[in-house]
């Protein structure tokens, strides 16, 4: 701690501006990954209670691998990340940023204000409103409003469409999120280079293709890689939607489930942790892979963008 | 390995004591004579009197503890909400484990297996014999009652309440359908003699979906979400949950394949909607207490909650006596008599570690106070569930309501889960390939298969598969 470096700080001032968000990442982050890694090689539930369990290594795997659901889960879980993904969380956001970014910037803030509606109304609010929208005739908002006046054939349709309606209502919260990065980065696009490509000649979209996209490189992996992760472990939505009921039980619903929510009785903890252990490694792998591929260290590089 | 465990427990709880910052609670010093009892009971509104009998209750008891020189005096603090069964379990556990659960717990009699296992709660007697010599009022409950409050001999709860799961009818459309008033109130009668079956329910439902007396998928509905009432399919067919002499968990495939053959004979023969399971319960509600259904499955407690919220401007139970009929659920088999699943809910008491407090005497010796036919009928008429005491039969409060004093003949037909610590697992299972047989993701047959394959997978030794 004598030594001193030209900055005049110590040598380890590093650990101490580190320590407070250090602290907290070990508490709030790794304590609880090893709890989880844990608690999933045990047969703990709420029979044995936190007192009587039993260590059984890897037998809550062994019941994984074996599960005749363990693959219906996986496929739906890679179906519903990589739709809602691909289609809301970059699709949509990506196509809002830049439909709000070539009309008046008032109207464009109005419209983008609209699509956080989803993401600040309450969870449980939200998801009634969709039931209402998808529930069975004469009660059903598009039974009662498109579908009858039509003449078509009412029906329920949330079990008619069930994933649809997962990857609808998880996309319309998600796409905001990407929304105001993408629609923020456009707008820090330097105007000389937005107005030169107009006066070169380029169309809007010849514009969006080769001056607006490669400037959302970054913004675009990061919410990529940020919405993978966050959508593969959200379950709440779908939970309060159909309960995992007509094949939507996703790896995150089924793992909380098991652990945390049986209609009656016993909640099988380590089985659960189990479950939800194999996501965190999955996570991990996949941030790895994202940060590689990506090369996220350019990330923290001098910014690729002149301010003005 | 438990010390590791501990350790990163103590490492996860240590950051929570220093943000808490001094807000732990110093052990209050009670008085020597002061016994504090907490209960804690979920229900609706209209089942308040779940923990508010224990007021009348409590005086009760401190008289009789005056009366004898016992220098003790119980208080009582009342934790009553609308949680479901799942939030309830595992706040529970987890006070337990914590130590700071409440003295009195009430819940479905089938978590007696969970909490028992996990030490959470004390056996009361060890017979029913003895429980019922433990104190008058004990006597005085419904025999066949106390079945659902054993495991492994011991006797865990004390019944609460009761409710049987009725099959409802429309009495003006079965007279639409040309059946004479004769003909309608035998129907009971006929279904619990086993004359009246599921077939003919389903045919009876047809006719009046051809003939126009009901809409298209209006001739039968059951309960719109998953609960223990589809059950009842499984139990009309001949299945049965559990083997008590091996405890273990029973799937009869016959049962389980032609119950779900009928959860996707009601979609195709018209009288139940397509994708019906997951309708709100708001739809629901409003569609059969208005006789927009022939036939449906329900709760006896529904019928309180359709007089009081949904045909309370249409004169609450006496339209409903008017107009709906109840019987016991068919049987699946000609000349097998209906029956119907009863669900008690327990009172149950935790262990000193459990809740952290001295006191079990007096906590059993209160519910034996708050079983009386003076405070349970309260609970009751209230709630339209049905009575848990011989004694009730012939008390005027509680054989003055017809409802009540109709369906209290259920009982003797009725059967219960099984207090196995799997058996939500099993629960899980079966809801799930009833589902996919009714909305015809999978074939009945292909959905048995694939549900028994589950079980065995879920379940390994726990389970005989008959």
């Amino acid at each position: 701690m004598t030594e001193k470096t030209t900055g005049g700080g110590g040598k380890y001032d590093w650990f101490w501006f580190l320590l407070p968000a250090l602290i907290l990442v070990v508490i709030f982050f790794f304590l609880p990954i090893i709890i989880t890694f844990f608690i999933s090689g045990t047969n703990m539930s709420t029979a044995t209670g936190f007192q009587n369990w039993k260590w059984i290594g890897l037998k809550n795997y062994q019941r994984i691998s074996s599960h005749p659901e363990t693959l219906e889960h996986l496929w739906l879980t890679v179906k519903y990340v990589a739709f809602t993904l691909v289609f809301f969380n970059l699709g949509m956001s990506l196509v809002i940023a830049l439909l709000t970014t070539h009309i008046s910037r008032g109207v464009g803030f109005l419209f983008r204000a609209v699509w956080l509606l989803p993401r600040i109304t309450p969870v449980v609010v939200y998801v009634m409103m969709w039931r209402f929208i998808a529930a069975d005739a004469p009660y059903g908002i598009l039974n009662q409003i498109i579908i009858k006046p039509l003449g078509l054939k009412t029906a329920n349709w949330l079990p008619m469409a069930p994933f649809l309606f997962i990857v609808l209502v998880n996309g319309f919260i998600g796409a905001s999120f990407g929304m105001i990065l993408f629609s923020s980065a456009i707008e820090s696009i330097p105007k000389d280079l937005m107005m030169a490509s107009l006066v070169d000649g380029s169309s809007y979209l010849q514009r969006i293709r080769y001056l607006i996209i490669p400037h959302l490189r970054w913004p675009l992996l990061f919410v990529t890689t940020f919405q993978t992760l966050s959508l593969m472990t959200s379950f709440e939505q779908i939970l309060v939607l159909t309960d995992g009921a007509y094949n939507t039980e996703v790896w995150a619903l089924w793992a909380y489930h098991k652990a945390l929510s049986t209609y009656s009785g016993n909640l099988q903890w380590g089985f659960g942790t189990a479950l939800a252990a194999i996501l965190v490694t999955i996570g991990i792998v996949m941030a790895v892979i994202y940060m590689r591929y990506f090369k996220f260290e350019e990330l923290v590089q001098e910014p690729k963008i002149e301010t003005q | 390995m438990k010390r590791i465990f501990l350790l990163l427990l103590a490492l996860m709880v240590f950051p929570a004591l220093i943000f808490a910052g001094g807000k732990q609670e110093v052990a209050k010093e009670e008085g020597p004579k002061e016994v504090k009892i907490v209960i804690r009971a979920k229900g609706n509104p209209t089942e308040h009197w779940k923990v508010d009998a224990f007021d009348e209750a409590v005086k009760l008891l401190n008289e009789e503890l005056q009366a004898e020189g016992d220098n003790r005096t119980v208080v009582i603090e009342k934790i009553f909400d609308d949680a479901s069964w799942a939030d309830v379990v595992r706040s529970f556990a987890m006070s337990a484990d914590a130590g700071e659960a409440p003295d009195i717990i009430l819940g479905g009699h089938e978590h007696i297996a969970v909490y028992s296992t996990a030490g959470y709660i004390i056996p009361l007697a060890d017979s029913v014999s003895e429980i019922k010599k433990m104190y008058p009022e004990f006597d005085d409950v419904i025999d066949n009652l106390w079945a659902s409050c054993m495991l492994h001999g011991k006797v865990w709860g004390v019944p609460q309440d009761i409710e049987a799961r009725p099959l409802y009818y429309s009495i003006p459309k079965l007279k639409a359908l040309g059946w004479s008033n004769a003909k309608i109130k035998a129907l009971p009668e006929r279904i619990k003699k086993g004359e009246f079956t599921l077939d003919d329910m389903i045919a009876t439902a047809k006719e009046a979906v051809a003939k126009g007396v009901v809409e298209p998928g209006h001739g039968y509905w059951h309960r719109p979400k998953r609960g223990p009432d589809f059950y009842q399919y499984y139990f009309s067919y001949g299945g049965y949950f559990y083997d008590p002499d091996e405890n273990k968990l029973v799937i009869v495939e016959d049962a389980l394949e032609k119950w779900y053959a009928f959860q996707r004979k009601i979609v195709d023969e018209g009288i139940t909607p397509e994708n019906f399971i997951g309708t709100d319960w708001r739809i629901w509600h409003d569609t059969v207490s208005h006789g927009k259904a022939l036939f449906w499955n329900g709760g006896s407690w529904q019928w309180g909650e359709w007089a009081g919220i949904y045909l309370k401007d249409q004169g609450g139970q006496e339209y409903l006596f008017e107009n709906v009929g109840y019987a016991l659920q068919p049987s699946g088999v000609r000349g097998k008599s209906g029956g119907t699943l009863s669900h008690p809910t327990v009172y149950m008491v935790t262990t000193e570690k459990a809740s952290g407090r001295k006191g079990r005497d007096l906590a059993v010796r209160l519910l034996a106070k708050v079983t009386t036919k003076e405070l349970n009928t309260k609970h009751a008429v209230e709630s339209t569930h049905i009575g848990i005491l011989k004694s009730q039969a012939n008390y005027p409060p509680y054989n003055k309501d017809r409802f009540l004093s109709d369906v209290i003949y259920m009982l003797d037909y009725n059967y219960f889960l099984p207090n196995h610590v799997m058996f939500s697992t099993w629960e899980d299972a079966v809801w799930e390939g009833m589902q996919a047989a009714e909305i015809g993701q999978r074939s009945p047959q292909d959905s048995t298969a694939a549900t028994i394959k589950l079980l065995q997978a879920e379940l390994g030794d726990a389970l005989i598969v008959k």
